[in-house]
């Protein structure tokens, strides 16, 4: 279908009135919601997320993505809703406490939001309590955890300790992110799962949510 | 605008020269929006889409009165270098320096600033979801403040005495030289009189702020320009020099 295709290519261009318009297009013509997340969104995201691992896109072309995604999801989400049909997962991120950088923990919730998630963004400096009611308050299924310094690295760590003591880490899938963090110390902290990029979170939310 | 002279009451310690220096309420700088797109990861032979392009001229066109681009110098004579020392105004800064120093007589310790504006509008628009237009603000803030640097060097070439060239600058967390040399740099230089200050966790404030250090000397001696880049492991970095 014609509608599909604009919306994809308005997509993977990062084009956010060319997205919106094509969208409205197609719901105007009767399209089903649901069918415009399935045939055009969500393949366009995961060819962003494609290009981006391949080197042939960079950075601010998986952000136009999202955004121009994210204005879709404005525009339907509600229409969704009336069929009852729910985002990927809701998950809650943040940058841990002591740290203050906020960029990297921007790009994955902004990928999030374009791959469909509903995303409840807690700042910077998150001490892991917020966390912990965040989680029980919200129906969280995943955290994301963010720092870009070898020096609050340890807070992720902490956070995943104050889970257990408050007895919701098994509620809850957990990733983290960020410069200095690697495989190997997800691995060592319980976290269950390691993102080394924004494109890479969106696959990795993906399967922790079972989809 | 002529520049203001320096009070040197900032300085206090009796073995300290009075510096000369000054204050410069406004630097001019210009911002491409080709310096812009590498600031965002894009090699300088890589051609962007022209979306990407056109948001990012958009952006800078909107930030270009967020920035306050302003600086500050004091120069001391150098009164004692080792590789891994300096001492001037009565003040020693440690490092792994002694390379990039050589040759320097004297050493011009600046600030610069484009101010807290561009900053808070990042945040803003990235707390209102615009993951991409707070990524290029905080691009175009950096970028500004490493352009008001190279406007403060060229102001700096009054100071330069016939036959004489500057050293490349060098900042505290450049390979070789730690952070905490912050302390020292701020209280060599009048950075108040900028509205720069220094947090306890040695950021700066505003955070688009560059500290640093330069030597000037006789051309033929310190114009070997050695890189402090060519200390670093990052190749790949597009702030690369």
């Amino acid at each position: 279908m014609a509608a599909f295709s604009q919306l994809r290519e308005a997509v993977l261009t990062g084009n956010a009135p060319a997205a919106v318009a094509a969208a409205r297009q197609a719901l105007d013509a009767g399209v089903d919601p649901v069918e415009l997340v399935n045939q055009a969104i969500s393949p366009a995201m995961e060819e962003v997320g494609r290009l981006y691992e391949a080197g042939e896109y960079f950075v601010p072309e998986l952000l136009l993505a999202a955004r121009a995604t994210k204005e879709v999801f404005l525009l339907i989400r509600p229409l969704l809703a009336q069929k009852d049909v729910q985002p990927a997962a809701r998950v809650v991120l943040g940058t841990v406490q002591g740290d203050l950088h906020d960029i990297g923990k921007n790009l994955v919730g902004a990928m999030l939001e374009g791959g469909g998630f509903e995303v409840i963004d807690l700042g910077v400096n998150v001490p892991p309590e917020k966390f912990v009611l965040a989680v029980e308050e919200k129906q969280v299924q995943i955290v994301g955890l963010s720092a870009l310094l070898t020096t609050t690295m340890p807070a992720m760590k902490k956070t995943l300790d104050v889970f257990r003591t408050a007895g919701i880490r098994g509620r809850v899938k957990v990733m983290i992110g960020g410069a200095p963090i690697t495989q190997t110390y997800a691995d060592s902290i319980g976290a269950d799962a390691y993102g080394a990029n924004a494109a890479a979170a969106v696959d990795i939310a993906r399967k922790l949510a079972g989809r | 605008m002529s520049p203001a002279r320096n009070d040197p009451k900032h300085l206090t310690g009796a073995d300290k020269i009075s510096p000369a220096g000054a204050t410069l309420p406004r630097l001019t700088i210009a911002l491409k929006v080709a310096d812009i797109l590498r600031s965002l990861g894009y090699p300088r032979e890589a051609t962007p889409p022209a979306q990407v392009v056109r948001s990012t001229k958009q952006i800078l066109a909107e930030a270009r009165p967020w920035l306050q681009p302003r600086g500050t110098y004091a120069l001391y004579a150098v009164t004692r270098q080792t590789a891994h020392s300096l001492k001037i105004g009565g003040a020693t800064i440690a490092g792994n320096i002694g390379d990039i120093l050589h040759g320097a007589d004297r050493i011009a310790v600046f600030m610069v600033t484009v101010g807290s504006e561009i900053t808070r509008q990042a945040e803003a628009r990235s707390r209102a979801g615009d993951a991409f237009a707070g990524l290029a603000l905080d691009a175009i803030g950096s970028w500004a403040a490493e352009a008001a640097a190279e406007s403060l060097m060229e102001q700096l070439n009054s100071q330069l005495r016939p036959g004489e060239s500057f050293t490349m600058r060098y900042s505290p967390g450049y390979c070789g030289m730690d952070l905490r040399q912050q302390r020292t740099l701020f209280k060599l230089a009048p950075a108040g009189s900028v509205g720069i200050s220094l947090l306890p966790s040695l950021l700066m404030q505003p955070l688009k702020s560059i500290s640093g250090i330069v030597g000037l000397g006789p051309r033929e001696v310190v114009g070997v320009h050695l890189s402090p880049c060519e200390r670093c492991p990052q190749i790949g970095c597009h702030m690369r020099r």
